[in-house]
C-alpha cells in the first residue's frame, strides 16, 4: 500500500507524461477491443450461417464425401425416411432434412446453362435459411406441390442470365441414375440471392420429389441434421459417428469455407494490427519509466545507499507500470463496452465482406474472454516495459548514480 | 574494536591511458564510537574515501574491514543489507525524496527494515521532535530550508540507529550560521546515541568538535 501510494507520487512528478502513457494505454486497450468485438460478432454470424447452410452435421453414404460418383447418386442413401426419422427422434436434433444434390441443364427453350440443383425438404430449408437467403422475387417453394406442376426457385443471376422472371416455364434436363437423359418442366415460384455471386449464377432449388423424380431415384444424397446448439456440433459428431460407423459424417466445419477464409484472413488482420498496438503501448510505457529512470538516477543512488536492495527500486518503477496499465486498461476497457454498445445500436451499415454481395449492419460483441485476456496483456506490458527499463538503473554504481546532475 | 579498518587501501581511475591515483595505501583504523574529521583541499580524496567506508564504492587494491569484517568479496546484496542496517550517509546536497514528506523521509529506512507501522511512527515523530522540526512533518523538502533539510537526512540517517554515518561535506551549501547548527547537532547526536561519524570538510570549524582529524592529500594519508 505504501509503496503504491508512492508510485502514484512520483507518476504525478510528471502529470503529463504519465497522462500521455495512460492515454496511450487505454487508446491501445479500447481499440483492440473494439476490432476484436467486431471480428468476434463476424465469426459467430459466419459460424451461424455456415451451420444454416450445411447442418451442423451431415450425413451421407460411406463413400459421398471421398469418391467421385460414376453415375447420379451411386452413393445415394437409401431407406433414408426411416433414418431421418430415428435422427430427428433425438432431443439435440431440431431437424433432420434429406437433400439432394444434383446437376444438369437448364433451358429457357433458346438457350441452355448449367445449373447446380438442391432438391429440398420445402417444410424445413427455409425456416432454417431464414435471413440468409434473401428471395428477390415470387416466394419460396410449399411443402404440398402438385406432382404434375412442380415448381423451381433461381439464383438471382442464373434467372437473369436466362431472362426468366416468375410464373415463367423452363426446362431442366439431367442424366438419370441408370445412365438415360430426362427432361422435366418446370415453372418458377421464386427468385433468390444468396449474397455469393458464384452460387447465385448457378444454383437452382427444387422440392425433394422434384429431383428424385428428374433423376429417376428414391435416394437421397445426405440428411442434415439441425441441433438446437451449435456448440454441441463436436460431442454429436463423436456419438454419432461412433454409433452409424457405415455412415460417413461431417460437420459444418468441414463445409464452412467461407467462414474459415474469414475467419484467417480476420485473424491476421487483428492479429497484425493487436501486435502493433502491443508494441506502441509497451514502447511508450518502456519510454515513459525509461524517462523518469533517467530524472531520478540521483534518487535511486540515494535510496540504493541507505540500504534499499536492487530488487526494491525496481519493483517501485514496475508498480509505476502497473498503475499506468491498471488506469488504462479500466479507461480502455470502460470506453470499449460503450463504444461496442453505440455502435451496435446505432446499427451502421457495413460494407459486404470477401465473397459477398451485400453489406450487414455493424455489431459489435463484448466477449468477456477478449476483455480479461486484453486486460492481463496490457498488465503485462506494462510490468515488463517498467522492469525491462528500470532494472539496469537500479544495479548501475551507486557513486555514479549519486553525482548524477 | 574498530569501526573501520584499511590495509593498503588505494583507487585509481583510469582515464584511457592516464591513470589517476586517487587513494594510495591508506592504512587508516577508527575507532568506535568516533567523531572523526577528514580534512583535505578538493580533489584530495576525501570523497573517494567515504564511498568505499560508506560500501557504496571499492578500492582497486587493499583490503577494508567494516566492523571487524573482511568485506572485499562480499556481494552488492550483502553490502546493502550492511548499509541498510549499520550505516547512515548525509549529503553534501540533502538528496531528500522530493515526493515524501519530511516524515515519510525520515521513515523510509525504518520501511526497510520491516518495522510495523506503530513502531515506526513513534521513532520517527521522536527523532523528528529531537532534531527540532516536527512543526515541518508533512512539509515536502521543497518547502523547507536548507538547514532544515540537513535536519532531516540526520534523522534519516541516525533512525536506524546505525553503527556508522558518513557525511560528505555536510555542511558545504549551508551558510556559516546553520552549519554551525547542524555541525553541532551531529555532534549532540554522536553523544547521544554513540553513533560514529566520519565527516569529510574543508570546514576548520568541524576539527574543533572532531576528537580525531585524518588529513588527506592527493590521496595520501598525511
Ligand atoms: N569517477 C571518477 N573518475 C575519474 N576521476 C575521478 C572520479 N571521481 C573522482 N575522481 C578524481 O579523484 C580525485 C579525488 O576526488 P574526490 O574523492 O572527489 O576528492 P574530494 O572529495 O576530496 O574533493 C580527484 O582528482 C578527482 O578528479
Ligand atoms: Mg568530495
Amino acid at each position: 500500500m505504501k509503496w503504491l501510494k508512492l508510485a502514484i507520487k512520483n507518476l504525478f512528478r510528471n502529470r503529463r507524461r504519465a497522462f500521455v502513457t495512460v492515454l496511450i494505454t487505454a487508446v491501445g486497450v479500447s481499440a483492440i477491443l473494439i476490432g476484436g468485438g467486431f471480428a468476434n460478432f463476424t465469426y459467430l454470424s459466419l459460424k451461424e450461417m455456415a451451420a444454416r447452410a450445411s447442418g451442423h452435421l451431415i450425413v451421407a453414404h460411406q463413400d459421398y464425401f471421398d469418391k467421385e460418383e460414376e453415375s447420379p447418386m451411386e452413393f445415394g442413401l437409401e431407406e433414408y425416411q426411416t433414418l431421418t426419422k430415428t435422427l430427428k427422434a433425438d432431443p439435440d436434433v431440431r431437424y433432420a432434412i434429406a437433400r439432394i444434390d444434383f446437376d444438369g441443364l437448364i433451358s429457357n427453350g433458346e438457350k441452355s446453362t448449367i445449373f447446380m440443383g438442391a432438391g429440398v425438404d420445402a417444410k424445413y430449408e427455409f425456416k432454417i435459411k431464414g435471413p440468409f437467403l434473401d428471395v428477390e422475387s415470387g416466394n419460396v417453394l410449399s411443402k404440398r406441390e402438385r406432382e404434375d406442376d412442380p415448381k423451381i426457385m433461381l439464383g438471382v443471376d442464373l434467372a437473369k442470365s436466362l431472362n426468366a422472371k416468375v410464373n415463367d416455364s423452363l426446362t431442366l434436363m439431367s442424366t438419370t441414375v441408370d445412365g438415360g437423359l430426362n427432361a422435366m418442366d418446370v415453372t418458377v415460384q421464386g427468385i433468390f440471392s444468396t449474397g455469393m455471386p458464384e452460387v447465385d449464377k448457378r444454383s437452382i432449388i427444387v422440392n425433394i420429389n422434384t429431383a428424385q423424380s428428374l433423376l429417376v431415384t428414391d435416394k437421397v444424397s445426405s440428411i442434415a441434421l439441425h441441433l438446437r446448439e451449435t456448440e454441441a456440433t463436436f460431442k454429436k459428431y463423436d456419438q454419432l459417428t461412433a454409433q452409424y460407423p457405415e455412415l460417413a459424417w461431417e460437420t459444418w466445419f468441414d463445409q464452412a469455407f467461407l467462414y474459415k477464409a474469414v475467419k484467417n484472413l480476420y485473424n491476421r488482420i487483428f492479429g497484425l494490427l493487436g501486435f502493433i498496438i502491443v508494441m506502441m503501448v509497451f514502447f511508450s510505457i518502456y519510454n515513459t519509466v525509461n524517462m523518469s529512470v533517467v530524472e531520478r538516477t540521483r534518487e535511486i543512488g540515494t535510496l540504493r545507499a541507505i540500504g534499499t536492495y536492487t530488487h526494491e527500486i525496481t519493483r517501485n518503477f514496475v508498480l509505476e507500470g502497473v498503475v499506468i496499465g491498471v488506469v488504462g486498461a479500466t479507461i480502455g476497457i470502460t470506453f470499449a463496452a460503450l463504444a461496442s454498445l453505440g455502435l451496435s445500436l446505432a446499427e451502421f451499415q457495413m460494407p459486404p465482406p470477401p465473397g459477398q454481395t451485400n453489406g450487414y449492419p455493424l455489431f459489435i460483441a463484448i466477449p468477456v474472454n477478449l476483455y480479461l485476456i486484453a486486460a492481463a496483456i496490457s498488465l503485462f506490458i506494462c510490468t515488463l516495459a517498467a522492469w525491462l527499463s528500470s532494472s539496469k538503473a537500479a544495479k548501475k554504481p551507486i557513486v555514479g548514480a549519486l553525482s548524477h546532475v | 574494536m574498530n569501526i573501520i579498518e584499511t590495509e593498503n587501501l588505494s583507487k585509481q581511475y583510469r582515464q584511457g591511458d592516464l591513470s589517476l591515483n586517487a587513494l594510495s595505501n591508506i592504512n587508516i583504523k577508527i575507532p568506535e564510537h568516533a567523531f572523526a574529521a577528514l580534512l583535505g583541499p578538493s580533489g584530495s580524496g576525501k570523497s573517494t574515501l567515504l564511498n568505499i567506508f560508506g560500501l557504496i564504492d571499492q578500492p582497486t587494491q587493499g583490503k577494508l574491514i567494516f566492523c571487524g569484517q573482511d568485506i572485499s568479496h562480499a556481494t552488492e546484496k550483502e553490502l546493502t543489507t550492511i548499509r541498510r542496517h549499520q550505516l547512515g550517509f548525509i549529503f553534501q546536497g540533502f538528496n531528500l525524496v522530493p515526493v515524501m514528506t519530511v516524515f515519510d523521509n525520515v521513515e523510509y529506512p525504518l520501511t526497510l527494515l520491516g518495522l510495523d507501522k506503530k513502531a515506526r511512527d513513534e521513532k520517527v515523530n521522536a527523532m523528528l521532535d529531537r532534531v527540532g522540526i516536527s512543526r515541518f512533518k508533512n512539509h515536502l523538502p521543497d518547502q523547507i530550508s536548507g538547514g532544515q533539510k540537513q535536519r532531516v537526512a540526520i534523522a534519516r540517517a541516525l533512525i536506524t540507529q546505525p553503527k556508522l554515518v558518513i557525511a560528505d561535506e555536510p555542511t558545504a551549501n549551508l551558510d556559516t550560521q546553520t552549519a554551525t547548527g547542524i555541525i553541532e547537532l551531529m555532534y549532540q547526536m554522536h553523544q547521544e546515541f554513540g553513533t560514529s561519524f566520519i565527516i569529510a570538510t574543508h570546514d576548520e570549524r568541524m576539527s574543533s568538535h572532531c576528537h580525531t582529524s585524518y588529513q588527506l592529500h592527493d590521496g595520501v594519508l598525511q
